[in-house]
């Protein structure tokens, strides 16, 4: 009886070996059954996704609160202190505030590149079992956004639209080890290829053997074809270092990113490039910073000699100067 | 196996397949990530004998393969869970009843958990697919094991709970 049972797993084993790889060829096929399948689970995964980040949204940094437990006393009165402080503020929800800024900055991006955009929330994140970068967003097929399109966010470059449904969309995000993007480094002409490696580093490869990379330059979109799937000068990375080895027959460099992609909450798809190509219009210059110094005027004495050292009068005349970082 | 229990553990699978897409995987988890759904699939065989180990096996590789995010044809997860699930019904059998060893069972589970994520990336060798450096695919399977040690005894007792549940009077006997 029980030699019967394992002969009938077995051969339910064999049947199921078998349908599994019947579906993988097809798959590999081309066969849409499959795309569609998939499609029609994130046409009802997106609603879902959406009801869960609402509500959930406090759980995203749950285990990073649990490392911040290690805290001395005093530093625990002072949180609470701070805490007290804080509560007028409570109101606000913070996550609401981070995203706000984010779609300006990335509205101010696409505005600088006379692009036309769609943004969205960032809604989900491809999970561990699935093994590639991806991050799903709310806005689909409906917003006019279809697939091999431009995605950005405050920093520049997030990755491109891998797939579409009428509310949601799939953005394979430029950290994923399968991710291809043309370049150019910024203020030359020097052209590469860009290398997803999994983590937030990226590999280089330029074109141009004569070309030279310098630590510290930028690097733009070098664009595509009717601008699919990217459109060109999003800035990209920053070089953080150059390969020196001469093993290689073209040079190589080390590369981060200019947007976080860990933390990105709000992302723009490029729905329409701008007709004129932006070069090196949009990549990131420095904020200025305000610095004032306080120049205390010359404080005299009874006998009407000025004496040095003297602290300043309660109304000085400021002069402010306005220095760039 | 009954195909009422069949359908019961297929809903059950549902949902934890949308806990793991709508909120786990929202969480930034120190060490790599935690895949909730591989736990709760394994932890669902490791109570069916050798023919429902594979059924419900099939059953969460092709719900898997479902997911709008993986990269990977479509059955691929399905090949690999229908695998596990057979070995891990076979391997349960020699080592036993676990009722009295659960420590050996959340091992288990968690062993199940990285060497179907294992054979997932053996596969996808195979058939040409770009899973990432080394280091990092490392990284991700050691921690989505070092997550289910942590996570199975939350879930295990309750899934041995929903299999007492869902067994029917014939299968109780």
């Amino acid at each position: 009886m029980a030699q019967g049972g394992n002969n009938r797993s077995r051969l339910l084993l064999v049947i199921l070996l078998v349908t599994s790889l019947f579906l993988i060829t097809l798959d590999l096929r081309g066969i849409s059954l499959t795309s569609t399948s998939r499609s029609a689970t994130q046409s009802f995964l997106a609603p879902v996704q959406r009801s869960v980040s609402n509500f959930f949204s406090p759980v995203n940094n749950f285990f990073s609160d649990i490392k911040n437990f290690g805290k001395t006393k005093a530093q625990l009165k002072d949180a609470q202190a701070a805490n007290a402080k804080l509560k007028a503020q409570v109101i606000i929800n913070q996550d609401i505030q981070g995203q706000l800024t984010q779609l300006r900055d990335v509205l101010d991006l696409a505005g600088r590149g006379k692009l036309s955009v769609v943004s969205g929330r960032v809604i989900g994140r491809g999970s561990t079992s699935t093994f590639s970068q991806t991050i799903t967003i709310d806005v689909g097929s409906r917003s006019g956004v279809t697939k091999d399109m431009s995605v950005i966010a405050n920093g520049g470059l997030v990755g491109a639209v891998k797939s579409v449904t009428s509310n949601s969309a799939v953005v394979l995000l430029m950290s994923d080890p399968t991710f291809r993007v043309g370049v150019r480094l910024a203020k030359t002409q020097s052209a590469g290829v860009l290398l997803g490696q999994g983590d937030g580093s990226y590999v280089l490869q330029l074109l141009d053997p004569s070309g030279t990379i310098k630590v510290g330059q930028v690097l733009v979109t070098l664009g595509s074809d009717n601008n699919r799937p990217f459109v060109p000068g999003i800035p990209v990375g920053r070089v953080v270092a150059v390969d020196k080895s001469t093993a290689s027959l073209t040079q190589q460099a080390t590369v981060v990113g200019l947007t976080n992609l860990n933390n990105v909450g709000v992302v723009s798809v490029i729905t329409k490039a701008a007709v004129k190509n932006p070069k090196d219009s949009l990549i990131p210059t420095p904020k200025p910073t305000v610095t004032v110094f306080v120049t205390a005027p010359p404080v005299t004495s009874p006998s009407g000699v000025p004496t040095p050292g003297q602290t300043p009068s309660p109304s000085p005349s400021p002069s402010a100067t306005r220095s760039v970082q | 196996m009954s195909p009422s229990r069949i359908f019961s553990s297929s809903g059950l699978l549902i949902v934890a397949f949308l806990i793991q897409e709508s909120l786990v995987t929202r969480i930034n988890f120190p060490i790599s990530g935690f895949s909730f759904y591989i736990a709760v699939l394994i932890g669902l065989i490791s109570f069916e004998d050798r023919s429902g180990a594979v059924v419900i096996g099939f059953i969460g590789g092709i719900i898997l393969d479902l997911s709008p995010t993986i990269d990977a044809p479509f059955g691929q997860w399905a090949f690999v869970m229908t695998l596990i699930g057979f070995l891990f019904a076979t391997n349960r059998e020699s080592i036993g009843n676990f009722s009295s060893r659960p420590m050996a069972l959340i091992a288990l589970v968690a062993a199940g958990a990285m060497f179907s994520m294992v054979i997932f990336l053996m596969i996808s060798a195979l058939l040409g697919e770009n899973d990432g450096a080394f280091s990092q695919i490392v990284i991700k399977v050691l921690g989505n094991g070092f997550w289910t040690i942590i996570f199975a005894p939350l879930i295990i007792p309750f899934l041995s709970l929903f299999h007492n549940a869902s067994l029917t009077s014939r299968e109780r006997r």
